[in-house]
């Protein structure tokens, strides 16, 4: 549904691709990569909020970038990384903002900051929420824009970075419910390895603007992060199915 | 937690707190028609119903009732402008004054009153009525144009930035109207005076009818396009990402907002402030929602400037004073409590 064709994007003098990517429906893919590697910029391509200087990014067989705006939000959400409102404007209009380019612009705000965790914050003002309640009504936005849709695509820029960990957990199970449920594809900027590693189907490793590995979500990924981070990854096997991983820096392996 | 104190003070219902506002609105237009020079009173108004040629019922006819008609127009614009440009500078202190729009207008207007007066007589004269609205429209249109530029290039996203980068333009659209002014033959000097002066005193049914064409076109506008507004307010990425047609959105917009600030500045000259104060009092009332804010700013605007105009038709009869100077003796202290409440909210370093 999502297709890179050879997508280099040339921006404040600093290259970015070419990209060669695909991600098909219902596919969680997580983008990883060190601080400033282009893990944003490569959203911002596939979200269609910059065009590739060369190349093609494609939703749906339409180039992205030069879609209707209206009916491009019916096919794809993005969560941002920061969240600014310039007004004091209520939780429950900030969630029904989500639905702009849908119709019935308010069934979807109660059930929407139910799934984001955050049916208490209806009726408070944006603006004085803490960071990770803010996170959290902007989650709720972007669940309520693509919550009657089926096949989209959902891009998440560190959905998850300011809240504490326990929060963590329950809304990337909401999340990722939420896109398994839909059929939607969910690609997710990510810095926790682990998160990574046990929500999410496949992996691409990105460093100096270019992808620098591919890799199916399991062990085998382990070589591949640890040449990307320059870290020693052991897996370990946990009880009850699922495994954590032991993070060292080199030098304290050597 | 101070939650509870800054939410709307009262929870405004969609229908019943309109016929309240005009109740208000109409008792405000009874006193304001009702003081002046000469004290009216019902009878006038009654006579003026029966369709009597008394001296209260002319008064009331060809005096009070087209400017407190005007005061409401003029009042509106400059609210739902203010209200407008917040919502299109994402900023809670961007009022077209503060950010040198009505600047544009007038450098405008004294351009086309000085160096292309010959261009200008030369006009028909039925179009030169429309000869200095139109230049100040377009002044403060090119005004809107720059700012936007200016503040995108230069300082993205601050607030101060974009209130300094207004004054810096304001400086320089002032700088012209100086320049205009020494290179300004005596006539013309008196014709730029007089404008700039600027008062309600020019009130007529024609110019109220097409104030008001343009307030109702914003309202309408607003109407059509508040939730897009409200979409604007989380950044103008993440309303495209939600679909909202940003660019067009913007133009249409800064149209709407050159329009009525440039009309209210081409006929009652340069008024601060009550873009400043309508939009504030309006999302104190309804909290910040646009599709609320813009009409209600609207209606805060109209009592305001009928306030004001009342104030300065009545204060020191029989002259009168320029209701600019009497917006601004009340608005800039205001402007010193918002600063303070937004260096509060948005934290000290902007």
């Amino acid at each position: 549904m999502l297709l890179l064709d050879d997508a280099v994007l040339a921006r404040h003098g600093q290259g970015f691709g070419p990209f060669d990517l695909r991600v098909d429906p219902g596919e969680r893919v997580a983008l990883l990569g060190p601080s400033g590697a282009g893990k944003s910029t490569l959203l911002k391509l596939m979200s269609g909020d910059i065009a590739p200087t060369t190349g093609r990014v494609l939703l749906d067989g339409q180039p992205v970038a030069a879609m209707e705006p209206r009916v491009r939000a019916r096919r794809r959400a993005v969560l941002p990384q920061s969240h600014q409102i310039a007004f004091g404007l209520p939780v429950e209009l900030v969630v029904s903002l989500g639905r702009w380019a849908g119709e019935n612009h308010d069934r979807w705000v109660r059930p929407a900051l139910a799934w984001a965790r955050a049916s208490h914050l209806h009726g408070r003002r944006y603006d004085q929420l803490s960071g990770g309640e803010q996170a959290r009504v902007q989650l709720a936005r972007v669940l309520a824009q693509l919550a009657d849709v089926r096949g989209g695509l959902l891009l998440v820029d560190e959905p998850l970075a300011s809240l504490d960990p326990g929060l963590q957990l329950e809304l990337l199970d909401t999340l990722t419910g939420f896109c398994r449920e839909r059929g939607h594809a969910l690609v997710a900027v990510l810095h926790d390895i682990q998160q990574a590693l046990n929500g999410f189907d496949r992996l691409v490793l990105v460093r100096r603007g270019q992808v620098q590995a591919d890799v199916l979500a399991g062990p085998a990924a382990l070589p591949a992060l640890e040449a990307l981070f320059g870290l020693r990854l052991q897996a370990l096997q946990a009880p009850e199915g699922g495994w954590a991983l032991s993070t060292r820096r080199l030098e304290a392996a050597a | 937690m101070d939650a509870p104190l800054d939410r709307p003070v009262i929870r405004w219902p969609a229908l019943p707190g309109w016929p309240i506002a005009f109740a208000l609105l109409a008792v405000a237009i009874f006193i304001a028609a009702n003081s002046g020079a000469i004290k009216l009173g019902l009878a006038d108004w009654q006579a003026l119903l029966n369709g009597e040629d008394t001296q209260g019922a002319m008064v009331l006819a060809q005096l009070r009732l087209p400017r407190v008609a005007f005061a409401l127009v003029v009042g509106a614009a400059l609210g739902l402008a203010g209200a407008l440009s917040q919502g299109v500078f994402r900023n809670p202190l961007a009022e077209p004054t503060l950010l040198g729009i009505p600047g544009g207008a007038i450098c405008a207007v004294a351009l086309m009153l000085t160096v292309l007066s010959a261009w200008a007589g030369g006009l028909p004269a039925a179009w030169r009525p429309f000869a200095v609205p139109v230049a100040a429209l377009v002044g403060a249109w090119v005004m809107c144009g720059l700012l936007q530029g200016v503040a995108r290039l230069l300082v993205p996203g601050a607030v101060a930035g974009l209130l300094l980068a207004g004054l810096a333009l304001n400086a320089l659209a002032m700088a012209v109207v100086g320049l205009c002014t020494y290179l300004a033959t005596d006539e013309q000097l008196r014709n730029l005076t007089f404008w700039q002066l600027g008062s309600l005193a020019l009130a007529s049914w024609p110019i109220v009818f097409v104030l008001g064409i343009a307030v109702a076109g914003a309202l309408v506008l607003s109407r059509r396009w508040g939730q897009a507004l409200n979409a604007l307010a989380l950044g103008e990425t993440v309303a495209a990402q939600v679909g909202v047609p940003v660019v067009r959105l913007r133009r249409l917009l800064v149209l709407a907002l050159a329009l009525l600030s440039g009309l209210a500045v081409a006929w009652c000259g340069l008024i601060g402030f009550v873009g400043l104060l309508a939009p504030h009092a309006a999302r104190g009332l309804v909290g910040a929602d646009a599709r609320r804010v813009l009409p209600l700013a609207a209606w805060f605007g109209a009592m305001l400037m009928l306030l004001a105009d009342t104030a300065a038709r009545t204060l020191v009869v029989p002259a009168e004073l320029p209701v600019g100077i009497l917006t601004a003796l009340f608005g800039a202290p205001v402007l010193f409590l918002l600063l303070k409440r937004a260096q509060r909210e948005l934290g000290g370093g902007w």
